[in-house]
């Protein structure tokens, strides 16, 4: 199951890297904006949850049973899983599509490897993984691995993408961030929280990973602060500082 | 609360799958395997072995220690006095020569003394060399075809002449005395002058060659590429045509006996192909991709497949026995003496040896 999951990322990004002229970069980008465009229902979903879960924060009587049970986490438990039932708000809505990026960014390594084909190896499972009625591989064979600056199938050594996936990661981040009206409110803490760690984290993997994977990274970032920019739900001041913020 | 610990989870979960993405492969790819009458050389990830025969019992093993991402899986060539001439496809991309006849303790382990190195390469070590007389060529996967002499005694090695040919070279040159014939997966076959060293003719047949090329009973040679077709060429002016459609990629070097040629697709077909007359006389499909190359054993082929089979097939094609080895087996097997060396990866050995009826004789284990 999971091959053939591969398999089809392999063919879609070998087929794309045909048509367009054989550069493996710019396959990448046009296979990023593929998922994004496929994966666009989940990201509204994920912004229509985290909208409605800061929306209760807010809530009168979401406040009421926070302070009734604060001793009682049980209860408060229950209480808080009946007024999602009745709001109609599912409380891990807003994490689906970071469980959907995992598969993603896992069939994209193995497809990225595979297809770069470093190793004997990896031409092996290539020539396992692709559709020869569909494509011509064995003309496209070895790959254009250069793209700019880079060598997609190795970690780009300079620390320039790994600071522009943390620094796009960090930008989105804050931009979906809705303003914090509630001291008390554990949504947004966990959001600050996720936009220091998740920088860190895929800069990180920029730096061990083939560099292919921090081209999805920064795509895929730009591509997500373009949506939210698109439909209204950028929040700009969250890029200023707090000072100026105050300020304004 | 929650959500935070499901946000770690998934990325601890993450960084776990990403990091084990290779599967459960040792190394990057396949292992390199040689003999001679005494010792097998097996280059493994990040060691090479020297293997007793007679027991299977390590004889010494080498690493470099100032080459922490070294990986070693070209085959080792054993030059006539006795040194390994082993390459990393990783690291420092060095060449190595290694003297096992002069063997240092470290520890629980023997190492060989490094005779010589070379550390000019732009990319790795992925195939075989050739020593023709006193020289080594070496083909590596920066395109470059190097050549050494193996007598001048330096320590720091220098080539005597870089060819710069092109694309990625993985597989080791054929000679037929005269010229060196090399492939590449940019699509082309070069024949280099052996005495000038100049490229004499380069063919492009619009397909990545990962293996080597071999010398037909009629003077020409024969290349099969990921294009599926054994290609025939001629010698002299690299004028070439395709003789066999094969049903997927070929991958082995064709092995020649008598007008013959057999060798194996990554479908699993084995084709026996009569270069003289141009026909094909038999072709069989055991298991498995092959890419190993078939070897001969007096009236008999050995065969190894993907499946981690080992098959003694006939010249007619029938199959006289087969050997569960298990794991797969990508590395061409190698006989030396009544033995039969086997190095499959995902198993818990990395080298077995079976006598002439395929009967395990020893095994060399996994590292713990």
């Amino acid at each position: 199951m999971w091959d053939l999951f591969v398999s089809i990322f392999i063919n879609v990004l070998l087929w794309i890297y045909n048509v367009i002229g054989q550069n493996f970069g710019i396959a990448i980008i046009l296979f990023t904006i593929l998922i994004r465009i496929v994966t666009w229902p989940l990201n509204a979903q994920q912004m229509k949850s985290a909208k409605a879960m800061q929306d209760l924060q807010n809530d009168k009587e979401w406040q009421a049973i926070q302070k009734k049970y604060a001793k009682d986490r049980e209860k408060l438990a229950q209480e808080q899983m009946r007024l999602y039932r009745e709001k109609g708000i599912n409380p891990f809505g807003s994490c689906l599509p970071t469980l959907i990026q995992l598969p993603i960014l896992i069939g994209l390594y193995q497809s990225i490897i595979r297809a770069l084909a470093a190793t004997p190896l990896d031409l092996l499972r290539l020539s396992q993984s692709i559709n020869p009625g569909f494509l011509d591989v064995a003309n496209l064979i070895p790959l254009n691995s250069k793209f700019l600056w880079m060598n997609l199938g190795q970690p780009e050594p300079y620390y320039i993408l790994a600071i522009i996936v943390a620094a796009t990661t960090y930008i989105q981040s804050k931009l979906t961030l809705p303003p914090a009206t509630n001291p008390n409110d554990q949504s947004a803490a966990m959001g600050q929280s996720m936009a220091i760690t998740m920088p860190l984290m895929l800069g990180w993997f920029a730096l061990t990973f083939p560099s292919g994977l921090s081209v999805y990274f920064i795509t895929s970032n730009l591509l997500g602060i373009i949506q939210y920019a698109a439909q209204g739900k950028a929040n700009w001041s969250n890029l200023l500082p707090k000072s100026m913020k105050k300020g304004s | 609360m929650r959500k935070k610990l499901l946000f770690i989870s998934v990325a601890v979960l993450g960084v776990i799958l990403l990091s084990a993405c290779g599967g459960t492969v040792r190394g990057t790819t396949w292992p390199g395997l040689a003999a001679d009458e005494t010792t097998a050389y097996l280059a493994d990830t990040s060691l090479v072995y020297g293997i007793n025969l007679k027991d299977g019992a390590e004889a010494w093993r080498f690493s470099d220690p100032n080459d922490n991402k070294a990986q070693f899986y070209a085959p080792p060539v054993i030059t006539p006095d006795g040194l390994v001439i082993v390459g990393s496809a990783a690291g420092k991309h060095t060449l190595y020569a290694l003297n096992p006849r002069d063997l240092l303790t470290n520890g629980d382990f023997k190492n060989p003394a490094v005779e010589w190195t070379f550390t000019g390469a732009a990319a790795g070590w992925v195939a075989s060399p050739l020593i023709v007389e006193d020289r080594l060529f070496a083909p590596n996967a920066d395109g470059n075809l190097y050549v050494f002499d193996l007598a001048d005694g330096q320590s720091q090695k220098q080539p005597v002449k870089v060819v710069e040919l092109g694309g990625r070279l993985w597989a080791q040159p054929a000679t037929d005395g005269e010229r060196l014939y090399v492939t590449s997966l940019d699509h082309s076959v070069y024949a280099v002058d052996l005495a000038s060293y100049a490229v004499l003719w380069q063919a492009d047949i619009a397909a990545a060659i990962p293996g080597s090329p071999a010398l037909g009973p009629d003077g020409n040679l024969y290349v099969g590429s990921l294009a599926s077709k054994l290609e025939q060429f001629d010698p002299q002016t690299g004028e070439h045509q395709s003789v066999l459609d094969a049903e997927y990629w070929l991958w082995s070097t064709p092995v020649l006996d008598g007008d013959t040629f057999y060798f194996g697709d990554l479908k699993g077909n084995f084709y026996a192909y009569e270069a003289a007359s141009g026909k094909l006389n038999w072709s069989i499909q055991p298991d498995g991709a092959i890419t190993a190359n078939a070897i001969l054993q007096n009236d008999h082929l050995l065969l190894a497949t993907e499946s981690g089979n080992l098959y003694a097939i006939g010249k007619d094609g029938k199959t006289l026995w087969f050997e569960e080895v298990g794991g797969k087996i990508y590395t061409t097997p190698v006989a030396a003496g009544n033995l039969i060396l086997v190095a499959p990866l995902e198993t818990d050995f990395y080298l077995a040896a079976l006598d002439p009826n395929g009967r395990r004789v020893w095994s060399f284990p996994a590292e713990k």
